[in-house]
């Protein structure tokens, strides 16, 4: 054999390898026919030129590559072709299907954009791994957590090892601003929600935004808040104050007292932030203002907030017992054993809400670890209602599928097949999706109050789209497909084929139950929820906070006593006033000002004899309009002074007193060596939110600490709320003329303390509609699919006498018992879920059998309501129309 | 027939060739007739291309021939003439013979 001469072995392989499978052998056999005629003519090595070149003749003509590639063409299409012909053909389970993968994937796209967003909080710093916050942690029962740091303690850390960087700022929150003009005299006001802030320069060392630059606009990051006196603005805030004029040189006056020159403008700061900040002033400003607070150990502003970033390596357990040390150093021993400073990861910050963040959101890894959970169960829904669907559907595709497989078609055909229609729903559904979250997601997201949007361009959004599709293609297509492929041809032609069987029970049913299960525990949940809220609106916090009652917050410096009084005289000629109290802070709400202290017995020496008490000022009418009920001794008269006060039944009990008469008349030591007098008690009342205990509070009645007026409306019927405030203001007006005037209604402000559980319980109410909704959905179908197919027995039965009743019972009796299977198991599940998130708070409401109940009757009268709709149509058929074509 | 027919020069050509060899026409063999007949040399793969194109449009049918050891034992495919192909060739002489026969007369 070897003294044959041989083509070249390139090119030989060249046409195999390429040639449609049924031509190239003659063309092989042709080739070598006429090399070997070659090799007789001429030279072999020339013989295989020849052949080479006759070969890549081959390669130049179009028949050669045609049927190659048109092969492949046809299969594809075929397998288009037929999913659009049975797609089609069953028009109202595609729809289903496709309705209820919308409903999933949109709901999924949305809640991923959400967790997304809740997960890049301040991720983008440079030095985000290693930065931490200094939190203050006090208490014998280290309960109290706060994040402000003493004045003194940041610069004697100087000295600490392991710290490589550190910056300290006071978050200020909301500011009156007047804007100067070049006289210095007043031209305008602004009045600032949020955002005013003291930092150093060093601030954009730590806190650097290096992935969404904070771009100086004007000034320099080390030079313009070096300065005391020094403010820089966003340019937003820029633009809002000044237009298109130059900012830079303007004085700004802050809280009507405080004098800063613009110095620099930066970009805006992005939204996802903990430090959403928008005037900065320079930190240099405030020994200047406040000298004597600088070196105090002890005093804390929760607002003054210190973070560090740590050195590669350095043990945050090391540094926080260095901290320890210079604390115990400079302080009493009764305190540094009361308080302790510890570092808090800034990876942390966005998730603790026992700490909170200057943003006021915060979100726990738990709700989050909810959010995930819900995406994951809307989709595997989704697809439940697919595999469901489309295995009740293939009985009725077997004598097509037992077809396809005697005329030839592999089992992997099959299986491709149904994929390409899973895959062609999916895509339907997906892009449906993508459109109904771009149109639905600002409104969702303003009800969440997110700045999050979906960006079309965002790689991650397709990325997210595409996993999607595959993954519910696969998991919806996947078992219909091998199931459909693995039919006995004989038997499905003869229409003889059941639904897998998992130990006995119908694949079938055990999806509806997985489905209702997860649809009730969120039912569950979601009522337990809205109880939950429904508790923090209406429950006695111990004052009247049902009463329509304006507060309305007063500046340092007006609170001189002759102008108040007229001022609430003015008031209360309004006729809509039905009452009027000053007072220094709120009984409760978020925008209240707390001062605290020690307070103890006359005896009391060491730390655990004093209690620390919250110290409020008010005038006499203040508990009758909130009220608040005197349980012994007497109310506060105009003739008392701070040292004569009220406490409440908590500061009594905590102080060693069990009845309220016993107090009245006693001396108390507070803040070191100032003796009070206790001159009656009052009932308990929540300050904070109700996620939170009863404090200890003290009520005062030290004139010169009044900040707040609290007008008490009674409003005759149809009396417009707006002209109420339009009067009110132009009251204040005609005292304050340089002052906003800035009102808050009480239950408002009560009622953001709950905000972040009110936005997040929405949230869950609207996507437990929907589990509902696509639940449904998949019972209408396979209910309606199964009236199709039992029309016949149905005929039958009627005319052998049942009743529409019997036949209804018939079909709905399976469906009662497996959503009630499905209740059984959702019940242990959302109890443990819902007791873990009851636990946040420390008033809620008992977890009694009717919160289970309720819903749990309502999905399944939901259910119901569907599957007797559909078979009372089935029912009510007229039973020669099903026999008669026989 | 009703229609044009769509038959190239070399298509033609080829397709007399399948029709003259008879029994043993292929690639191979037809390319050398071709060329003993017209002295016109074409290359291997134009004749599969032609004889491709005609199988297609209905003038050839085909099947696997045997294998020989000059062939490297590869079988062969052997083309034959079908009816409707000798009906088009016929055709076209025709409708040529009654030209001539016009170009001759005049």
């Amino acid at each position: 054999m070897a003294t044959y001469p041989q083509p070249p072995k390139w090119a030989e392989a060249l046409v195999q390898r390429l040639a449609p499978a049924h031509l190239a052998e003659e063309i092989k056999g042709d080739l070598y026919e006429m090399f070997l005629s070659d090799v007789k003519h001429f030279s072999e090595s020339s013989a295989r030129r020849r052949y080479a070149w006759r070969v890549i003749g081959f390669l130049a003509k179009a028949f050669f590559w045609k049927r190659l590639t048109q092969q492949n063409h046809n299969m594809t299409g075929s397998y288009f072709k037929m999913a659009r012909r049975s797609l089609l053909a069953s028009k109202s389970t595609t729809a289903i299907n496709v309705l209820g993968l919308v409903i999933g994937i949109a709901s999924a796209l949305a809640i991923i954009s959400i967790i997304r967003f809740e997960l890049s909080f301040d991720t983008f710093h440079t030095d985000y791994k290693n930065t931490y916050r200094m939190v203050r942690v006090s208490g014998a029962d280290l309960s109290e957590f706060r994040t402000g740091i003493p004045y003194a303690i940041p610069p004697a850390m100087k000295d600490i090892a392991g710290i490589r960087k550190m910056t300290k700022l006071e978050y200020l929150g909301g500011s009156s601003v007047d804007v100067l003009n070049a006289d210095g005299k007043f031209e305008r006001q602004f009045v600032e929600e949020s955002g005013v802030v003291t930092v150093e320069p060093e601030f954009f060392d730590v806190i650097d935004f290096p992935g969404s630059p904070i771009q100086w606009i004007s000034g320099e990051r080390h030079t313009s808040l070096r300065e005391p006196g020094s403010v820089v603005v966003t340019s937003s805030i820029a633009k809002k104050y000044f237009g298109d004029q130059d900012p830079i040189g303007k004085t700004l006056r802050f809280q009507k007292a405080f004098d800063f020159k613009i110095t620099g403008v930066v970009a805006d700061f992005p939204a996802n932030t903990d430090f959403p900040f928008s005037m900065l002033v320079s930190y240099s400003t405030m020994p200047l203002l406040f000298e004597e607070r600088m070196s105090d150990w002890t005093s804390v502003n929760d607002g003054h907030s210190v973070f560090v970033v740590l050195q590669d390596g350095a043990e945050v357990k090391d540094v926080e017992e260095q901290i320890a040390k210079l604390h115990a150093a400079n302080v009493g021993k009764d305190l540094s054993s009361y308080r302790h400073y510890f570092l808090q990861p800034l990876s942390e910050m966005h998730f603790d809400p026992n700490f909170g963040t200057f943003s006021r959101r915060t979100i726990t890894h738990n709700t989050i670890f909810a959010l995930k959970l819900i995406v994951l169960c809307l989709l595997a829904v989704g697809c439940i209602n697919y595999v469901n669907l489309s295995t009740a559907q293939s009985t009725l595709r077997s004598k097509e599928i037992g077809m396809r497989k005697i005329m030839g078609s592999s089992q992997k055909n099959l299986i491709v097949q149904f994929l390409v229609e899973t895959l062609i729903i999916a895509l339907i559904a997906a892009f449906a999706a993508l459109a109904l979250v771009g149109v639905a997601m600002p409104s969702l997201v303003s009800m969440l109050g997110l700045q999050v949007g979906i960006n079309f361009l965002d790689p991650f959004l397709w990325i997210t789209l595409a996993s999607i599709i595959g993954v519910v293609t696969l998991c919806a297509g996947l078992y219909p497909a091998l199931l459909i492929a693995k039919f006995n041809p004989i038997s499905a032609i003869k229409n003889q084929f059941a639904t897998g069987r998992i130990a006995g029970v119908s694949l079938r049913k055990t999806l509806v139950v997985i489905q209702f299960t997860a649809t009730q525990v969120l039912a569950v949940a979601t009522f337990i929820v809205v109880a939950q809220m429904d508790f923090f609106r209406n429950v006695d916090m111990g004052f009247d906070r049902k009463a329509a009652i304006v507060t309305m917050r007063l500046r340092l410096q007006d609170n001189d006593h002759s102008s108040l009084s007229s001022f609430e005289s003015e008031l209360r000629r309004l006729p809509f006033v039905e009452n009027v109290a000053k007072s220094f802070t709120l009984p409760s709400g978020v925008d209240r000002n707390r001062n605290s202290r020690n307070i103890g017995k006359p005896d009391a020496n060491e730390v655990q004899d004093y209690q620390n008490y919250e110290y409020s000022a008010i005038d006499e009418n203040y508990l009758d309009l909130y009220g608040i009920r005197l349980l012994a001794g007497r109310n506060i008269t105009p003739a008392d002074s701070g040292k004569n006060i009220l406490v409440n039944e908590t500061l009594m009990k905590n102080l060693g007193y069990q009845n309220p008469a016993d107090i009245v008349g006693a001396e108390l030591k507070v803040g070191g060596n100032d003796r009070v007098h206790v001159v009656g008690v009052i009932n308990d009342y929540y300050g904070n939110s109700l996620k939170e205990r009863v404090d200890n509070i003290a009520l005062d009645a030290d004139a010169g600490r009044f900040r707040q007026v609290s007008v008490k409306l009674n409003l005759a019927a149809g009396q417009n709320m707006t002209d109420v405030l339009t009067k009110l203001e132009q009251t204040w007006k005609s005292f304050y003329p340089e002052d906003a005037f800035q009102y808050r209604f009480l239950d408002d402000n009560i009622a953001m303390f709950y905000e972040q559980e009110l936005k997040y319980s929405r949230l869950f109410q609207i996507f437990s509609m929907l589990f509902v909704l696509i639940g449904c959905l998949g019972l209408y179908g396979l209910i309606t699919f199964i009236a199709n197919r039992k029309g016949k027995e149905i005929a039958v039965r009627k005319t052998l006498g049942a009743s529409v009743g019997n036949i209804i019972i018939m079909f709905s009796r399976e469906y009662i018992a497996l959503i009630t299977v499905s209740f059984a198991l959702a019940v242990p599940l959302a109890w443990y879920g819902v007791n873990e998130w009851l636990m946040n708070f420390e008033n809620h409401i008992d977890v009694q059998w009717w919160l289970f109940a309720v819903p749990g009757v309502i999905v399944l009268a939901i259910a119901l309501a569907v599957v007797c709709m559909k078979s009372f149509n089935a029912a009510m058929a007229n039973p020669v129309d099903k026999l008669r074509n026989e | 027939m009703s229609g044009r027919i769509y038959l190239g020069e070399l298509e033609e050509l080829i397709l007399l060739m399948v029709a003259l060899i008879g029994e043993d026409a292929y690639g191979v063999s037809i390319t050398k007739e071709l060329e003993e007949q017209t002295g016109r040399v074409i290359t291997i793969s134009a004749a599969h291309a032609a004889l491709h194109r005609l199988e297609e449009k209905g003038f050839v049918k085909s099947k696997m021939g045997g294998a020989s050891m000059e062939r490297g034992g590869r079988r062969k495919r052997l083309f034959q003439i079908t009816a409707y192909g000798r009906q088009t060739l016929e055709e076209l002489r025709e409708v040529r013979n009654t030209i001539w026969a016009q170009i001759l007369t005049t």
